[in-house]
């Protein structure tokens, strides 16, 4: 016991230790604001890999973790699509993948949003035209935002995710 | 051993006639034999006492357009002597059949349906032919890797079902889960087949993220593969490029610099830090101990930002390059490194004494998911699931690549086989890597870190590369083409071995203690896949 909280007062606050993000690649469209503007205040993202390398996935884990602490934020990771107000979709759509995301993405209850996180999700990155992918994920369902990258920094997750909710502008509501 | 036996002596006292051809290959001894002997051979070599080779790899390759043949190569890891030994086979013509060997040795059994769908050869005796990488849905006929296959053919749909095995009987029930699992985790499908409690089957049906790699590496040059080779798995970039390079460097002849191993080195290990530190944390959290894994992920952040500080890159992309190291650190950066991987390790052994003293963490992970060692040996698992289950093999000791030969390695080994001796093996090698971190940085010699790759190898000569990654043995197998261009790359990730061992690890365990047999393992989904 004493050793954990020994172990706690030695390590203090550890949250927002990390690099700011650079300017966004890809602005986030008025349009995508608005269809985010009921989850501003808690979003419930549900991680759908449809072909990754598995690095995006780690960064969107790494958003969970004490340094970037995506909770602090109203994001939560929800372990069911119906659960969810948001998808985040990474890696280009296999071709055995492809009934997997349209079925997840009617499984999530509307108003809803979709996220391609990564290069591959946006544009198929280096798997682009094999015969196992069938696409970038928004030739299969409506994409909102796009955060490009290979993989993006947790930090450029984070900002792009606030910048869709409108919450870097603080005066606003 | 007392006095070692040539195994090529060995080999060719069994079965003198039968063997038509012996010829060596970057010093692995390569045995060709017509396809009715083969399996005998293999069977030979797998089960001699002398020899007890585990079977590392199997692949296949499409030599057309310049020879209207396919071959068939099986690499076996001898036991005692650490050596590969090679056995090949031809079919010609329009030969679609080969004996499996798979009643034997079990490690084949995944390689020969893989061989199945990517190639359209056929394993006959194969106690299992179902689809493997194609799922059921993909058009009869459809064999990506043979040459006359397009890379961007447009698949068809087409009606399928994948069938399981099944139990059945009074109160037996199956748990299909997947492929989209509750975490963010990649994509898998698992099937138990339960009565009550205890897991009675588990079956695996993977291959979910089947992005083409074989076939699309098949369209680069070999210089410029690599950036494919990074995005195998994600996680283990730097084994992953590292295998490639060795295997271009070894078809170009190329001499890396000295200064370029030890540096390669240097960020295989922080690859395994990263990861190793993410997994302790992963296991704890899967016992419901938040607290272990809100410290562990708090450090391999730690370790991800000191990567993009040391190199852009929090995965370490663009280390590795053909001939060398794509960056180099300064002496005041190599210093700062150490003392930020000491301080760490500081950290963690504090945490290590804290996860220790938990008592109920403890009785989670004693006993849970028991690999045992026979089983592990019969399907050649491998890498630090291996180590944990009483398999000696590092290839950083056994066959040491970068500059593991003159900065040795201690070797984890636990014999339970269980997540706890997971969970120590990882441990133990948090430490190792730390140790080998400042050892590296003790001895790294000045001078380049790259040589330019130049000239062309010959169309058909092939070569063999092998990193201890992370997980464990990554090998590469990669054969130049016309001009520079690569006709084959065979991928092979420790987690298209350690996979079906799951299923015998989780049987007699309850489903709620799945989730940590499965993080213990802790396997690639996209370095199987492909
Ligand atoms: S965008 Fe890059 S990091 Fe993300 S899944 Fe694709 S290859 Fe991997």
């Amino acid at each position: 016991m004493f050793r954990i909280i020994k172990k706690s007062l030695k390590t203090g606050v550890v949250t927002g230790q990390h690099p700011e993000a650079g300017p966004a690649e890809q602005p986030v469209a008025s349009e995508a604001r608005k269809n985010a503007a009921p989850f501003r205040r808690s979003l419930a993202v549900r991680e759908v890999d449809t072909g990754s390398c598995n690095a995006c996935e780690m960064e969107m884990n790494a958003l969970m973790n004490p340094v970037y602490d995506g909770e602090r934020f109203g994001l939560h990771v929800a372990a069911s699509p119906r659960h969810a107000d948001a998808l985040v979709v990474t890696g280009p759509v296999t071709v055995n993948m492809e009934r997997a995301l349209k079925d997840v993405y009617r499984a999530t209850p509307d108003p809803k949003l979709v996220i391609a996180l990564g290069d591959c999700a946006v544009n198929c990155g280096v798997f682009k035209g094999s015969y196992a992918v069938t696409g970038p994920v928004e030739r299969h369902i409506p994409v909102d935002v796009r955060i490009p990258g290979c993989p993006p920094r947790p930090a450029e997750i984070l900002a792009a995710l606030e910048e869709l909710r409108g919450r870097l502008d603080k005066t606003a509501g | 051993m007392a006095e070692t036996i040539n195994p090529t002596e060995r080999l060719q006292e069994a079965f003198g006639n039968a063997i038509a051809d012996v010829s060596q290959v970057q010093g692995i001894p390569r045995f060709r034999l017509d396809k009715e002997t083969l399996p005998l051979v293999a069977h030979f070599v797998h089960t001699h006492p002398d020899l007890r080779g585990s079977l590392s790899l199997l692949w296949a390759v499409d030599h057309r357009p310049r020879e209207a043949r396919y071959e068939l190569c099986y690499l076996f890891t001898l036991v005692e002597q650490k050596d590969w030994l090679l056995l090949c086979t031809d079919l010609h013509g329009d030969d679609r059949l080969f004996r499996s060997i798979t009643p034997h040795i079990h490690a084949a059994k995944w390689y020969e349906r893989e061989i199945r769908d990517l190639f359209g050869l056929i394993a006959q005796g194969h106690p299992d032919l179902r689809r493997l990488v194609r799922h059921e849905h993909w058009p009869k006929g459809t064999h990506p890797l043979k040459k006359d296959f397009h890379w961007d053919t447009v698949l068809e749909r087409h009606q399928g079902q994948h069938v399981f095995r099944r139990i059945e009987g009074e109160g037996v029930f199956e748990v299909p889960v997947g492929p989209i699992h509750a975490g963010i985790i990649e994509p898998g499908h698992f099937r138990f087949s339960v009565a009550g409690e205890p897991i009675m089957q588990l079956e695996l049906h993977h291959f979910w993220k089947h992005r083409g790699v074989e076939k699309l590496f098949e369209r680069q040059r070999l210089t410029t593969g690599l950036s494919l080779a990074e995005r195998v798995s994600g996680d283990t970039t730097v084994g992953h490029s590292l295998a490639y390079c060795q295997a271009v460097e070894a078809l170009l002849g190329l001499e890396v610099p000295r200064r370029a191993r030890y540096l390669r080195s240097l960020f295989l290990e922080l690859e395994r830090l990263h990861n190793h530190l993410g997994d302790v944390g992963a296991i704890c959290n899967d016992t419901a101990y938040a607290l272990a894994h809100a410290h562990c992920s708090r450090m391999k952040e730690r370790i991800m930002q000191l990567n993009d500080r040391l190199t852009g890159s929090r995965f370490l992309r663009g280390v590795n390059q053909i001939g060398g190291a794509g960056c180099d650190l300064t002496a005041g950066q190599l210093s700062g490194l150490l003392e930020e991987t000491a301080a760490i390790e500081r950290d963690f052994s504090e945490l290590e004494s804290v996860i220790f003293a938990n008592a109920s963490l403890t009785d989670r992970l004693e006993a849970t998911g028991v690999l045992k060692e026979r089983t592990a040996w019969d399907h050649a698992v491998m890498g630090l699931v291996g180590r944990a289950s009483g398999i000696d093999r590092d290839l950083r000791r056994d066959r040491p690549f970068a500059a593991y030969d003159e900065v040795p390695v201690k070797v984890a080994l636990y014999r339970y086989g269980d997540v706890r001796a997971r969970l120590r093996v990882r441990m133990d090698e948090i430490h190792e890597s730390v140790r080998l971190i400042g050892e590296i940085r003790r001895l790294i010699p000045q001078g380049p870190i790259a040589v330019e790759p130049a000239g062309l190898p010959a169309a058909g000569s092939w070569a063999l590369s092998a990193v201890e990654g992370w997980r464990g043995e990554i090998l590469y197998v990669v054969m130049a083409g016309e001009e520079g261009r690569i006709h084959r790359c065979k991928v092979r990730d420790p987690s298209f071995v350690n996979w079906p061992a799951i299923q015998w690890a989780v049987l007699g365990n309850i489903i709620p203690d799945f989730p940590l047999i499965n993080k213990s393992f802790n396997l690639s989904y996209a370095g199987n896949d492909l």
